[in-house]
């Protein structure tokens, strides 16, 4: 299936921001005896956004500044929004200051930035 | 050469009698000692749930319990080793111990004794107890294994919605993503969802209960149809969606009701 650029960054952002969320609710839990457990494998989110990626030029090198700026606020903007819906409902011990530390993670790992 | 021998006392030294006829080991010779640790082949292993396990599998299952050493409390292996046929990933093996155990040095010594790719699960006997309480896919995980030792599943479920939420947000991949999924991956996204609601309904959750609820809950004439991802999207999607949303729903109020009651 042939995708433009902008759909394959909308598609990608999504993942990422699902990605980050997992990370920062995971470290809400903080159930260090089954951490191994859960970490078993990478969220399906994870790897999707790294297929993506894949399909988004430049492919080989990190995407045009004006890209990374667009992704970033994005993603924020899911995060925080889901992170808040549950917060208002008392989720307790969620750390907002996570999610820049796994989004920042995981731009890197997936050759954004 | 190799002989076995006994280790008997001395007066002033321990020493090990070898017999005088012998091929090899001459007089003056240096010689190695080192402990016979045998594996425990002989040991009838536990199964849950499995109606049929091809022989090879078991044997290879005897080894790997035999292989690992004493002080783990118990060895489970499950996962898609234990489904029919030969299409497996790795060999998911959960460790239940409270010694530290070094998990690569093991992975890397089945490796290299049985070539099979293992993933080693290092859980403690009070974490392996809270998450057969808690967790749906712990429970699911363990709805079909093989134990070293007899297990007692009859956990007192305890809701967590917390980390239902967690496991819940998961299956979300499937919603955005049903185009770029393998049938593999839609299963298991769909399996996820569908243990958590059974868990928070109190239902038994199991591979084939699920894979039952599955089929009814989206009008599948078999539970193959996800697998071979020869799904009809919009109909398929519409009732994902459904059930995703009814669940979330009642996990976020369960988290509120939590956060009031405190």
């Amino acid at each position: 299936m042939v995708q433009n650029r902008n759909k394959l960054i909308e598609l990608f952002v999504g993942n990422i921001a699902n990605a980050v969320l997992h990370k920062v609710l995971e470290s809400a839990i903080q159930d260090e005896g089954l951490s191994d457990y859960y970490k078993k494998e990478q969220t399906t989110s994870r790897n999707i956004a790294i297929t993506y990626r894949e399909k988004i030029n430049p492919v080989d090198a990190n995407l045009p500044e004006k890209d990374v700026k667009y992704i970033r606020e994005k993603v924020k903007k899911k995060v925080y929004a889901e992170l808040m819906l549950r917060i208002s409902k008392g989720y307790k011990g969620i750390n907002l200051d996570l999610m820049d530390k796994y989004l920042e993670e995981l731009l890197i790992e997936t050759r954004i930035i | 050469m190799e002989i076995s021998g006994r280790v008997s006392k001395g007066s002033r030294m321990d020493q090990i009698y070898i017999p005088k006829n012998r091929s090899g080991l001459a007089i003056g010779s240096y010689v190695v000692i080192k402990p016979v640790i045998e594996p425990k082949f002989g040991d009838k292993p536990c199964l849950y749930n499995l109606q049929y396990l091809e022989p090879i599998k078991l044997e290879i299952i005897k080894r790997v319990m035999g292989l690992i050493d004493d002080y783990v409390e118990n060895v489970i292996i499950t996962g898609s080793f234990l489904n029919k046929g030969f299409n497996f990933g790795d060999l998911d093996v959960l460790l239940i111990t409270n010694e530290r155990v070094n998990g690569l040095n093991i992975e890397n010594k089945l490796y290299s004794d049985l070539g099979i790719k293992t993933h080693l699960i290092i859980i403690n006997s009070k974490s392996f107890v809270g998450g057969l309480e808690s967790d749906p896919l712990f429970e699911m995980m363990l709805s079909r294994c093989v134990s070293k030792k007899r297990l007692i599943l009859n956990p007192k479920r305890k809701i967590d919605y917390r980390l239902l939420d967690l496991h819940l947000l998961k299956s979300k991949a499937l919603i955005d993503n049903f185009d770029v999924l393998s049938g593999d991956e839609k299963y298991y996204l769909t399996r996820n969802m569908i243990a958590i609601a059974l868990f928070l309904q109190n239902k038994k959750i199991g591979v084939d209960i699920v894979d039952k609820k599955i089929t009814r809950i989206f009008g599948l004439k078999s539970i193959g149809l996800i697998k071979k991802n020869t799904l009809n999207k919009s109909d398929f999607l519409s009732q994902y969606k459904k059930e995703y949303n009814n669940l979330f729903n009642k996990i976020l109020g369960g988290i509120q009701n939590g956060a009031k009651q405190e």
